[in-house]
């Protein structure tokens, strides 16, 4: 087999575990190197470097499967008899097994040739200019928290059924967290981030701009007002309003506890025909593209709501099984924990109306750039305050609005969406466009 | 490892601060009679951070030798080095430390490993299976219990050289009740410092267990509340919410200069003269507050800081840092996660002072209004005070008594109005003792509590 340090080490894991008495077993390897300079109050607080390398073991022992990790490979031998232990302490499951050998496909993309030659001295450049961009919107504006990061993930997986998986990826990230200030007024602060694969492709210009100017907007709100209607979602709202229940309800790991509403529901309408989400993992260059998944199986497009009709569930290779389905190839999770569940890229799909003509089709509502608040995602109940919110009245953007909270359900809501927009924003591997939603309960702060 | 970490603090050129961290952790998880999750894990690394050319320099290894660690200390030398070409404030300095040297053990007689894999896993079951047996509305349900155990040594080139150990178990319990298409969900949770007897004395499980699945059931026939202003009544789980999420983080003196609205407001009243508010790692009377913190992660001695006395902001939480920058001392707040995280300005135990009102007159003065009790999953804070926290369950108040369930309430609005409007604080008092973490770049166990308080707040609610 290859010589890959990585493989080596894994298929060294998947030997001792065989050794320690184990029926099967799945040795998932993550080696992280990274490098992240830090802003806090305004200025460079802190430049470091990490290297961490963590083995997490999983072992299958006549049904019952147990799960050690580490990040002391010296310590490979009793990991893998501890594995073996904990396995022989827990109850046999019918549905406990690993991934078959897949054939992968690489998306191409995620590698940056040129990582190598970007220091933590570029990671300094660039988070000064962060700084400069906050600057030269407007010198009221802090930069209260900000970090730029670089890293290169080396991922591995060995399985005694035969896997055997490699890849090397890079991404380069970074976050600001902006308040605005004018003598005893302080705004909300804003929150935004950006993501790429390659350095030369890093722009922080965009994102800080934008945390700047709602951060600004803030700064003048008034009191608003209380009714019940139209609320236009940013794309930063609606991932937090819509997506995240979304995806819990379609996690095939919550169907299986019980806790989701939808767990009966393929093939049925659960929102609006305005609402198609789809999943990708194999899109070249994607944030969250990779091979294969937390147990080796690749990742494939798949549409999980066709015009508002639950297309489809995220499995791992233990949902699925328990579930009578096949693995999409959603299983998600580090070295440090056993395989869970989770999307890859998503993109809600965009509709055909750009955000100023939705707008000026709203005689009287509430726009929404940040939702700070509280989804539950079994009742579907969501409330919340409305962060950098303006009215909307007689088509046309009115005044700044403070302390205004929105609430409703979920599930209510998503059969309410009205429209999508043309225009999409992409939130680390996540493409969503502004969303409009009707009968949202508004109440004035 | 004492030794070699001492060596190699006390021999660098600059300042070096040198961390060694091992965390041993165990996650159980059952649902339904099925278990999800039996995963045991290790982390073991060391952490140094230099102050050279006035700016920080991080850096960490998995590598344990001396001739690593050395090469890993240049590492954060020269880091350091960038970061201070394009540093724009002052150089950094350190507020003076007097060395502390000694070990701070774990405070129980029960450590979690002497109650093996076998026992813990039977008794998440038969709390899994009693939600399930407990009504026919149960449609799910889940156990979780984790547990992670730390041992820290610190050595910097000041000359502090302390061993810390750490344990903190945790046990959370979901119930999801239906009912026509409808499903709503309980829980309760419980955690400590300390051995496995103190997590079963904290909070008797059966009664996480009842608590979870009469909220759950509670829920399915509660109406919504009705939202905008009003006169509530928050129990200590809140008010320690409150203190740690929409308070505690606007006096974190990293947040202060980042821009917070207390900054330039000390000696000023931000609240109600009935408020006395605190951060300790080692409050009195508590010794197992989930946020139990001994010794930070600069080598500062727990103490007790008051934040709000009596109404008048009196200080910030600092690290040595910005200690120096205020021209204070350090009140013991610099904490890290892993040996892989730099220490930060972290609240430990946060909690607003019991006051001399009867919890029944402080029910009394609420003619109509709401009591709320417990933080639902969900919430945030600004550096504003701006604050919006979910809230597990609601009651209407008529003429001081009880009046029935409502759901989906949430309440927000500006921390320090909160505090200003407060006019009754009770005479009882309780921490929070949960399982969650406080999120902050870096996750962080903390704990908080109070007593009752009766104040005005903004509740979200539906609109007809």
């Amino acid at each position: 087999m290859s010589s890959s340090p990585w493989l080596e080490v894994c298929q060294e894991g998947c030997r001792l575990a065989l050794g320690a008495g184990a029926n099967e077993a799945e040795a998932f390897a993550c080696d992280v190197d990274e490098v992240t300079v830090t802003l806090e109050k305004h200025d460079l607080q802190i430049a470091r470097a990490s290297r961490s390398s963590t083995i997490g073991l999983r072992v299958v022992v006549d049904r019952r499967m147990g799960f050690v990790s580490t990040n002391s490979l010296d310590e490979l031998r009793s990991a893998a008899s501890d594995a073996v232990a904990v396995a022989k302490a827990t109850p046999a499951d019918p549905h406990s097994r690993l991934a078959e050998p897949c054939a992968l496909k690489p998306p191409g993309g995620l590698l940056d040739p040129e990582a190598s030659t970007f220091s933590a001295r570029d990671a300094v450049r660039v988070a000064a200019r962060i700084l400069e961009v906050a600057e030269a919107v407007d010198r009221r504006v802090i930069v209260g928290d900000a970090s730029v990061s670089a890293v290169r993930t080396t991922r591995a997986l060995v399985t005694t059924r035969g896997a055997a998986a490699e890849e090397t990826t890079t991404l380069f990230s970074h976050h600001v967290l902006v308040t605005a200030k004018d003598g005893e007024r302080v705004s909300s602060m804003d929150f935004q981030s950006g993501a790429a694969r390659r350095a030369r492709d890093v722009d922080v210009e965009p994102t800080v701009r934008q945390a700047c100017v709602n951060a600004l907007d803030s700064l003048a709100s008034e009191r608003g007002e209380t009714f019940r209607g139209l609320v236009i979602l940013s794309p930063s709202a609606a991932l937090d309003l819509l997506l995240v229940p979304i995806l819990f309800q379609v996690n095939g790991r919550n169907a299986l506890r019980g806790l989701t509403r939808w767990r009966a529901s393929l093939g049925s309408a659960v929102a609006s025909s305005a609402i198609s989400l789809s999943d990708d993992g194999t899109i070249p260059g994607g944030i969250a593209s990779a091979s294969f998944d937390r147990e080796g199986v690749p990742h494939a497009p798949l549409c999980l709501i066709d015009r508002g009709r639950l297309a489809a569930i995220l499995h791992n290779v233990y949902s699925a099984a328990a579930s009578g389905a096949v693995s999409t190839g959603h299983a998600s999770g580090s070295a440090s924990s056993p395989p869970l569940i989770g999307p890859t890229n998503l993109t809600l799909a965009s509709g055909r109306s750009s955000l100023d003509e939705i707008i000026a089709d709203t005689p009287h509502g509430l726009f929404v750039a940040r939702f700070s608040g509280n989804v539950d995602p079994v009742s579907g109940d969501f409330s919340g305050v409305a962060k950098a919110a303006r009215s909307i009245r007689n088509g046309v953007r009115a005044e700044p609005v403070a302390g205004t909270l929105v609430a409703g359900n979920v599930f209510e809501a998503l059969r309410a969406v009205v429209d999508t927009s043309r225009e999409s924003q992409q939130i680390f591997g996540i493409s969503v466009p502004y969303v409009r939603v009707d009968d949202v309960s508004v109440t004035a702060g | 490892m004492e030794q070699l970490l001492a060596d190699l603090a006390a021999r660098s050129p600059e300042w070096l601060e040198a961390r060694y961290q091992e965390r041993r952790s165990l996650a159980l998880s059952v649902r339904q009679g099925h278990v999800e999750q039996c995963a045991v894990g290790c982390t073991r690394g060391v952490g140094l951070r230099a102050l050279a050319q006035g700016s920080f320099g991080f850096a960490s290894t998995t590598d344990l030798s001396e001739s690593a660690l050395q090469r890993t200390a240049v590492v954060a030398r020269e880091l350091a080095g960038a970061a201070a070409a394009t540093r724009r404030g002052p150089a950094v300095r350190l507020a003076p430390l007097a060395p502390l040297q000694g070990a701070f053990p774990v405070p129980t007689n029960d450590p979690l490993s002497a109650h093996p894999l076998e026992e813990k896993l039977a008794w998440v079951r038969r709390l899994d299976e009693a939600v399930r047996a407990a009504s026919p509305a149960m449609v799910s349900s889940s156990v979780t219990y984790s547990e992670t155990e730390e041992d820290r040594i610190l050595a910097t080139s000041g000359g502090t050289l302390v061993h810390v150990l750490d344990a903190r178990p945790s046990l959370r319990v979901l119930a999801v009740a239906g009912r026509g298409g409808e499903q709503t969900m309980g829980h309760a949770t419980v955690g400590v410092s300390g051995g496995w007897a103190e997590l079963v004395a904290a909070r008797e499980p059966g009664a996480l267990v009842e608590e979870a699945v009469r909220i759950a059931i509670d829920q399915l026939s509660a109406p919504h509340a009705q939202g905008g202003s009003a006169t509530v009544v928050l129990d200590p789980e809140l008010v320690g919410t409150l203190c740690h999420e929409a308070i505690g983080h606007t006096v974190e003196a990293d947040i202060v200069l980042g821009g917070a609205i207390t900054a330039g407001k000390l000696g000023t009243r931000v609240a109600s003269d009935l408020v006395t508010m605190c951060d300790a790692g080692l409050p009195p009377g508590a010794p197992h507050v989930v946020g139990r913190l001994p010794v930070d992660d600069e080598g500062v001695a727990a103490q007790r800081t008051v934040l709000i006395e009596r109404g008048f902001l009196k200080s910030y939480l600092h690290n040595r840092e910005t200690a120096e920058r205020y021209g204070v001392a350090p009140t013991g707040n610099a904490r890290a996660f892993l040996f892989s995280d730099e220490p930060i300005i972290r609240m430990t135990n946060t909690y607003i002072e019991r006051g001399d009102t009867p919890l029944e007159s402080v029910f009394a003065g609420v003619t109509d209004g709401y009591y709320l009790r417990g933080f639902a999953m969900g919430g945030q804070a600004d550096s504003s005070a701006e604050f919006m926290f979910g809230v597990r369950e609601a009651f209407r108040i008529v003429r001081g008594k009880l009046a029935g369930r409502v759901r989906g309430v949430t309440i927000s609005g500006n921390a320090f109005d909160v505090l200003q409007s407060i006019d009754a604080v009770a005479e009882d008092f309780a921490w929070e003792y949960g399982a969650g973490m406080c999120g902050k770049g870096q996750p962080a166990k903390v704990d908080a509590g109070g007593p009752h308080i009766r104040c005005r707040i903004t509740l979200g609610g539906r609109q007809s």
